[in-house]
């Protein structure tokens, strides 16, 4: 896990969204040790939670190896980092080339098509009753439509779902 | 380390500043913020355009922008220790309350109010997802290589069940290769 980590962690650029796409692949979908709302309720962690939005990997990795698995998670995460001095050195350089910048869009491009395609893969599994199509919906409109704070948005469309479940009698599955 | 015009922070006031700025809610965002202002605007210690050009390059190194920046200026101010200092505060606040989160989370598994997560908070969370892959997306949607990118990018992935981490590569590899837009002021951070 930690190697998938680290290689999605590098290819992101740290980016918790595009990181998440990745993960999903690995860990839900190819070697099924985890599964799709384990990981939406890590992501949405990261947002509810001060402080960075790609720690939620520290839950994810709580949820597979303990506390061991979260603290080293982390370390693998905050590694790279340390590229940041040698780079403090050339950094004139690096900012001016063309290459590197043209490989961060493409980088990004593909990383946009990843995360859709994952965003699908995610919505087939998640939107299982008409609730959780209601709760959406309310939650995109807040995102999109108020400038709410995510948390906030995200708060407000889970306790409407709440509120509909309860309202109409909706048993779980 | 910083010119002599500009006030040094000691190691302390590092893991005093981190610990504050790892309690800011917004993300990178809304943490590079609260770090400017209490660098720039209230201690004096660097000026705003060098911290726009390390959070710039903050940007191009391989992890998350904010663990980057902490080591940029944990290491101008105290070196190796300093940027220990600075990750190692920044870091712990939200690292507690997702294991405590997370710890919660697995002790209700499989009872009803666990299920009511799924019903609830995983939807809400996938809007998140759609709305955060849209804003990642905005800036490429019109007629460009990198639009053909994003398409086939997630063709590979959906259709062909092609390993993102690969796709990811061949995406990096053709930018550097076919993409013939010069960097933006913006995008190479002088303007941040």
């Amino acid at each position: 896990m930690l190697g998938q980590l680290a290689v999605a962690n590098l290819l992101t650029f740290g980016n918790g969204t595009v990181m998440a796409a990745i993960l999903q692949q690995a860990f839900v979908q190819q070697a099924r040790v985890l599964s799709n709302e384990q990981l939406l309720y890590a992501f949405a962690l990261a947002r509810v939670t001060p402080g960075q939005a790609n720690l939620y990997v520290a839950s994810i990795a709580y949820m597979l190896f303990g506390l061991p698995g979260a603290v080293l998670s982390i370390v693998v995460i905050a590694l790279p980092s340390y590229l940041m001095i040698p780079l403090l050195y050339s950094y004139e350089y690096v900012r001016g080339n063309r290459r590197v910048w043209n490989m961060t869009r493409g980088l990004g491009s593909s990383a946009v098509g990843v995360i859709l395609a994952t965003t699908w893969s995610l919505s087939k599994d998640s939107l299982n009753a008409p609730v959780t199509w209601v709760v959406l919906a309310i939650g995109l409109a807040l995102l999109l439509f108020t400038k709410l704070p995510t948390v906030v948005s995200l708060l407000a469309a889970t306790g409407a779902g709440v509120l509909i479940v309860v309202a109409t009698g909706t048993t779980p599955q | 380390m910083p010119p002599a015009s500009e006030s040094s922070v000691s190691l302390r006031a590092l893991g005093a500043l981190f610990l504050k700025v790892g309690l800011s809610f917004g993300a990178g965002t809304g943490m590079s913020a609260v770090l400017l202002d209490e660098l720039a605007n209230k201690r004096h210690a660097i000026q705003r355009g060098e911290f726009m050009a390390l959070y710039g390059l903050a940007r191009l190194v391989p992890s998350g922008s904010m663990t980057a920046l902490a080591v940029a200026i944990g290491y101008r101010y105290q070196r190796l220790p300093g940027t220990a200092v600075a990750l190692v505060a920044m870091i712990l606040p939200s690292f507690t309350l997702t294991l405590l989160f997370t710890v919660v989370y697995t002790l209700i598994n499989n009872s009803p109010a666990f299920r009511l997560l799924n019903l609830t908070l995983i939807p809400a969370a996938l809007a998140i997802v759609i709305v955060s892959a849209f804003s990642l997306g905005r800036e490429y949607i019109k007629p460009s290589l990198e639009l053909a990118l994003i398409v086939a990018s997630a063709v590979c992935v959906l259709v062909f069940n092609v390993n993102p981490t690969l796709v990811l590569l061949a995406g990096g590899a053709i930018g550097a290769i076919a993409i013939r837009d010069r960097p933006t002021e913006t995008e190479s951070g002088r303007t941040r």
